[in-house]
C-alpha cells in the first residue's frame, strides 16, 4: 500500500513537471520589461528575453546609459554644464550664432537630417525650429489653460518661415563644427533624433551579439531579433486611431524580427481650440498641422528612417508618398485616410498577421 | 476483531483499492492544473508602476477606483478604474490630461502611460486571446 502511494506520487509528480515545462519557453529564457521616463521627453519601455534577472538588469544599464547620452546631445530643451548639445548650437551671442564644436554623433545626426531633408523633398527639415518653437509655446499654453487656448497666428508663423532654409546649416565634418549662419534659425530635431538615437544603440547591440531585445522609445519601436526563440517574432498593434472606437483597438497586428515600426498620428499629442485638435506634426509648406491622414505607420530595418519617413509620409499626398516608399529599400508603410480606410504599399501585409479576436 | 477482519481482504481486493487510489489522486492532480491554467488565461492583471517600480495590481475580473498617487507628498493623482473586465483613467489632474483619452485597454500589452506624472497602467497575464509586446 504505502509502496503504491509513493508510486503514484512519484507518477503525478513527474506528469506536472512535464506539464509545467510545456508552459515554458524552450530556450529557457524569460520576458522582462521596464519602464524609463528621463529621455526625450516620452516614456521608453525596454523589453527583452533572458535567462536571469541580473541579465536583464545589466542590459537595462547599457541601453540607458546610451539613451541618456543621446537624450543629452539631441535635446533643444535642456542645458548641462560644460556640455555642448544641440541648445548650445541654437544658442545667440550678440546677435549671432557660435560656430560650435560638436562630438560626433551630432554631426553624424545633423548629415543624416539633411540627407533626410533632400529624401523626403523638404518634409523632414530640422531647421523649422524658429516656426516649430512658436507651435510648441502655443500648445504648451493651450494645455495649461484650455479655456483660452489659441492658435498661433499665420503672419507669425510666416514670418519665422523665412528662417528655415537647412542651406544656412553649415557642418564642417573635419573639424566637427556646426553653426547656423541665418542668426534667427535654429534646429529642431523632433522628427528624427530618438529613432535616429535607438537606431544607432541597436546597431552597437545588434554587434555586440545580443538580441531578443524591444526598444519603444514614445512609439518608435526597433526590434533586436526574435522575442523568445528563433520561430517567434515580436508582436505588435498598430492602434486604431479612431480613439473612440472602444470594441476595435488596433486596426493592424505586426510581427517584427529585427525590424523596426513607427506610427505617426494626428491623436498623439494635440491640443484643443475652441473645440478643434491641433496636433503637432506640422507641414512646411501650410505651417499648420497635417491634415491628409489620421496615422501613418511605417515598417523598416532602420528606426531612424522609420521615424524620418513616418512624419514625411503623414505630411505628402498618397501618390509621392507611395512612390518615395516603392522606391526606398526595405520600406512599408500603411496611411490610414481620414475616413478611415488603410491603404498599404505593396509589401506591407508580408508584414501582418490575423488575431482571431472572440 | 479489527485486525482479524483487516486480514481477510484478499490480495487482489487490495491492489484494486491501490488502483482507485492512485486514480483519484491523478484526478485530482490534473483537475487542479486545469484549474490553475483555465483562471490563468481568464486573469489578466492591471499593474500599476510609479517612475517604473510596480506599486500595485489588480485582476481585470474586479471592479476598482483606485487613487495612484504620486509627486513628493503624494499631492499628484491619477483615478484607476477597472470595470467590466476594462481598465482606464476616470480623473487626473496632470497638465496634459492625456491619460484620461485613452480608450480603455484589455489586452494584454496596452498601457496607459501618464508622461507628468510618471505613471505607467500595463495589462498583464498569459491569455490565449490578443497578446502584445508593444503598441504604436
Amino acid at each position: 500500500m504505502k509502496k503504491t502511494v509513493s508510486i503514484v506520487t512519484v507518477v503525478v509528480l513527474a506528469v506536472l513537471q512535464v506539464l509545467s515545462f510545456a508552459s515554458c519557453k524552450a530556450t529557457g529564457k524569460e520576458k522582462h520589461t521596464a519602464n524609463y521616463f528621463d529621455y526625450f521627453d516620452t516614456v521608453t519601455t525596454i523589453t527583452a528575453y533572458t535567462e536571469t534577472e541580473e541579465e536583464f538588469n545589466t542590459l537595462c544599464d547599457e541601453i540607458t546609459t546610451l539613451l541618456n547620452e543621446y537624450h543629452r546631445l539631441y535635446t533643444i530643451y535642456n542645458r548641462y554644464e560644460d556640455f555642448t548639445n544641440l541648445v548650445t548650437v541654437n544658442d545667440v551671442t550678440d546677435g549671432k550664432h557660435n560656430v560650435v564644436k560638436v562630438d560626433r554623433r551630432i554631426i553624424d545626426l545633423l548629415i543624416f537630417a539633411k540627407e533626410m531633408y533632400n529624401k523626403t523633398n523638404g518634409k523632414v527639415n530640422i531647421a523649422m525650429g524658429s516656426v516649430l518653437s512658436i507651435w510648441h509655446t502655443y500648445r504648451n499654453e493651450g494645455l495649461d489653460d484650455p479655456e483660452n487656448a489659441q492658435l498661433p497666428p499665420m503672419e507669425k508663423l510666416r514670418e519665422a518661415e523665412k528662417h528655415t532654409d537647412i542651406n544656412n546649416l553649415i557642418i564642417d565634418e573635419e573639424n566637427s563644427t556646426v553653426y547656423i549662419s541665418d542668426p534667427l534659425m535654429t534646429l529642431d530635431v523632433g522628427a528624427i533624433a530618438k529613432g535616429y538615437a535607438v537606431e544607432r544603440i541597436c546597431l552597437y547591440l545588434e554587434e555586440k551579439g545580443v538580441s531578443n531585445v524591444l526598444i519603444n522609445v514614445g512609439g518608435n519601436i526597433r526590434t533586436i531579433g526574435f522575442s523568445a526563440d528563433e520561430n517567434t517574432p515580436w508582436k505588435a498593434g498598430i492602434e486604431n486611431p479612431d480613439t473612440e472606437n472602444e470594441e476595435k483597438p488596433f486596426i493592424e497586428y505586426i510581427e517584427l524580427s529585427g525590424e523596426s515600426i513607427v506610427t505617426s498620428g494626428s491623436y498623439q499629442r494635440f491640443y484643443v481650440v475652441k473645440g478643434e485638435n491641433y496636433h503637432h506634426i506640422i507641414d512646411p509648406e501650410t505651417l499648420m498641422p497635417g491634415t491628409k491622414y489620421k496615422s501613418v505607420s511605417v515598417v523598416t530595418n532602420d528606426s531612424g528612417l522609420g521615424d524620418a519617413f513616418s512624419t514625411a509620409l503623414f505630411l505628402m499626398t498618397y501618390e509621392d508618398g507611395k512612390k518615395l516608399v516603392e522606391e526606398t529599400e526595405n520600406v512599408e508603410a500603411m496611411w490610414v485616410l481620414p475616413d478611415g480606410e488603410q491603404v498599404y504599399s505593396s509589401g506591407f501585409k508580408d508584414y501582418t498577421f490575423e488575431y482571431e479576436v472572440k | 476483531m479489527k485486525k482479524s477482519e483487516k486480514t481477510t481482504f484478499s490480495k487482489k481486493k487490495k491492489i484494486r483499492n491501490d488502483i482507485i487510489l492512485a486514480a483519484v489522486i491523478l484526478v485530482i492532480a490534473v483537475a487542479g492544473l486545469l484549474f490553475i491554467k483555465f483562471t490563468k488565461v481568464q486573469g489578466n492583471s492591471v499593474v500599476v508602476k510609479i517612475d517604473g517600480a510596480e506599486t500595485v495590481s489588480y485582476s481585470l475580473t474586479e471592479d476598482v477606483r483606485y487613487e495612484i498617487r504620486t509627486g513628493e507628498n503624494n499631492e499628484n493623482i491619477n483615478v484607476l478604474v477597472i470595470k467590466d473586465g476594462k481598465a482606464y483613467v476616470s480623473e487626473a489632474d496632470c497638465p496634459d490630461g492625456i491619460c484620461k483619452d485613452y480608450r480603455p485597454i484589455s489586452y494584454v500589452g496596452e498601457t496607459i502611460v501618464c508622461l507628468p506624472h510618471k505613471v505607467v497602467i500595463e495589462i498583464t497575464g498569459n491569455t490565449t486571446d490578443i497578446s502584445l509586446d508593444a503598441v504604436v
